[in-house]
């Protein structure tokens, strides 16, 4: 063997090691273990064939945690695109104001998604929280179905703000000078000129947002675990946690390795919709 | 509309859109400083009764606090480090050298873009636990440490990069690690720095995976044990504020440091 080819496996046997240990074995052990009957100790019991899919679809806790993780993306996905695509758009041309929240909207990178959610959790803390003040409600925000969806929802868009700002904004200043310029020449200004030339200048930067927001909030587990743990009745309780659940608490196996199969199907889904997109960039 | 009108309507919005998104953080400063009442007055409060540093002595003084801070810290480091080291290394491999299988390594590693680590919890956790590396360093970092999306961006830059310098490196018998150490990477920091600073912020936020893999209170990260303080519990909510405050200080110091380096490198992925 060559010195080139020797160094070439030698530099890449560390990524190779740790890609098949922690992303080709787990895949391969979920998709083989999805079709077998595997008692909760780990001990393959026999061939299951789809039963352990049809249990999961028969099971109604599942189907009502797709349900909720459909509510929570219905809700959420339309909100944080708007008022990421607004921040983005009101600073994106320099002027001396726009250096103030251009900053400001950086800030919630500075609170981690936990810290956020304990936060959150204070803040919507029943009828003597700081926002039972501010709208004047003595609403119990965490305790009722839909005001804790609507919290949750919130939250999501606090978590995805700050990055996703920055990759309009990035966006908005990088599209080809000599296009606005002509527009302006041609007449276009103001409302007009936003939506007919900026906006679908960058198109394709904005639906690799939206799918990317879209796949996070597919997956969203750790701020359902943080602000609510799944409650009221289930109402939030989002299918990754309900995979959490199954997996670590109730050792469902069958749970536990379809859901990993499925997901993992909707991800190469979004994912192929994000490099398409992306090539576009 | 005249023109000036739709600047103050502008500016208008862009503050009403800061004053909500600076109220939460507005709200943990100044919780961090209430007493204990303050949290139960009949009308919620905006501002503390009086100023006092009780809070962040009680949150200073508690048992874990300080370990779990610099747990978070140890583990970010190695994280961003190693993984920095792995993108250089396989992006070199990748742009630089020919060798046997090169296609199909690549189309192996990229298929792991796919498969979301989150789908993948339990199996990994098997794995973690299987090695016995549950409660230690390791066990945290091992399952991040290989990103191909930061392999993708750093071969993205060495794409580019002059071969006949290589070449020439070559001619004079330097070796591919030299010519990594002394030519390659020094020209292409900032792609480095960006895959670093990604890496660093996504390990110091990561909430499940350190969960699971740390029972005992003195391995727990930041992110985990800012839940399990116990200060809500004993009715302390301004305490766990205080502890809030003090490990979202230092990121809002860097980013009002290097914001124009933070901004650069979250948005990198654009060119992947």
């Amino acid at each position: 063997m060559k010195k080139n080819e020797r160094n070439a496996y030698l530099f890449l046997a560390p990524s190779l090691v740790l890609a098949v240990l922690f992303f080709m074995l787990p895949l391969a052990k979920s998709f083989t273990g999805s079709f077998l009957t595997i008692s909760q100790s780990g001990k393959v019991l026999g061939f299951a064939g789809l039963r352990n899919y049809a249990a999961l679809f028969g099971n109604p806790a599942f189907i009502s945690s797709v349900a909720n993780t459909l509510r929570f993306i219905v809700l959420f996905l339309p909100l944080n695109t708007f008022i990421t695509l607004l921040a983005a758009a009101l600073v994106r041309k320099k002027e001396k104001w726009t250096r103030i929240p251009e900053f400001i909207f950086l800030t919630p990178l500075a609170l981690s998604l936990s810290a956020l959610a304990l936060v959150f959790k204070e803040m919507f803390r029943g009828s003597v929280s700081i926002m039972g003040r501010i709208f004047s409600t003595d609403v119990q925000w965490l305790d009722e179905p839909f005001t804790a969806m609507a919290v949750l929802v919130v939250l999501g868009v606090f978590l995805d703000f700050a990055l996703d700002f920055i990759l309009l904004l990035a966006a908005f200043r990088s599209t080809d000078r000599s296009i606005l310029e002509a527009a302006e020449i041609d007449g276009a200004s103001g409302a007009r000129m936003f939506f007919l030339i900026e906006l679908p200048a960058i198109g394709n930067m904005l639906s690799v947002t939206v799918l990317m927001a879209l796949k996070d909030a597919a997956m969203i587990s750790a701020p359902v675990m943080v602000l609510t743990e799944g409650g009221p009745f289930r109402s939030t309780e989002t299918v990754m946690y309900f995979y959490y659940l199954e997996a670590f608490r109730s050792g469902n196996r069958g749970a536990e390795t379809t859901i990993a199969v499925l997901m993992v199907l909707v991800s190469v889904l979004l994912m192929t919709l994000i490099s398409r997109r992306r090539r576009n960039v | 509309m005249s023109e000036k009108a739709c600047r103050t309507a502008k500016i208008l919005m862009a503050a009403l859109l800061s004053v909500i998104v600076l109220f939460p953080l507005f709200y943990t400063i100044s919780a961090s400083f209430f007493t204990p009442q303050d949290f139960t007055a009949e009308k919620a409060l905006f501002l503390p009764s009086r100023l006092s540093l009780r809070n962040y002595a009680l949150a200073a003084a508690h048992r874990y606090f300080g370990r779990y801070a610099l747990n978070s810290f140890i583990t970010a480091l190695m994280t961003a480090s190693i993984r920095t080291v792995l993108s250089v290394l396989s992006a070199f491999v990748f742009t630089h050298l020919e060798f046997r299988g090169k296609r199909i390594l690549l189309i192996a590693l990229l298929s792991t873009l796919f498969i979301p680590s989150d789908a993948m919890l339990y199996e990994n956790y098997k794995t973690v636990a299987g090695l016995h590396l549950t409660d230690t360093y390791l066990g945290i970092i091992l399952p991040s440490l290989f990103s191909a999306s930061a392999m993708l961006l750093t071969a993205g830059v060495y794409l580019s990069a002059d071969r006949d310098i290589y070449d020439a490196a070559r001619i004079d018998g330097s070796g591919d690690m030299r010519y990594m150490a002394s030519i390659l990477v020094p020209l292409t920091s900032s792609v480095s720095a960006t895959v670093f600073i990604q890496a660093f912020i996504s390990s110091f936020n990561s909430y499940l995976w350190p969960l699971l893999v740390t029972t005992k209170p003195k391995m727990r990260t930041v992110q985990v044990g800012i839940t399990m303080l116990g200060f809500a519990e004993e009715g302390e909510y301004g305490a766990q504020f205080a502890s809030i405050v003090m490990i979202t200080l230092p990121f809002l110091i860097l980013l009002i440091a290097v914001r124009r380096l933070i901004m650069k490198s979250l948005s990198a992925r654009i060119g992947e």
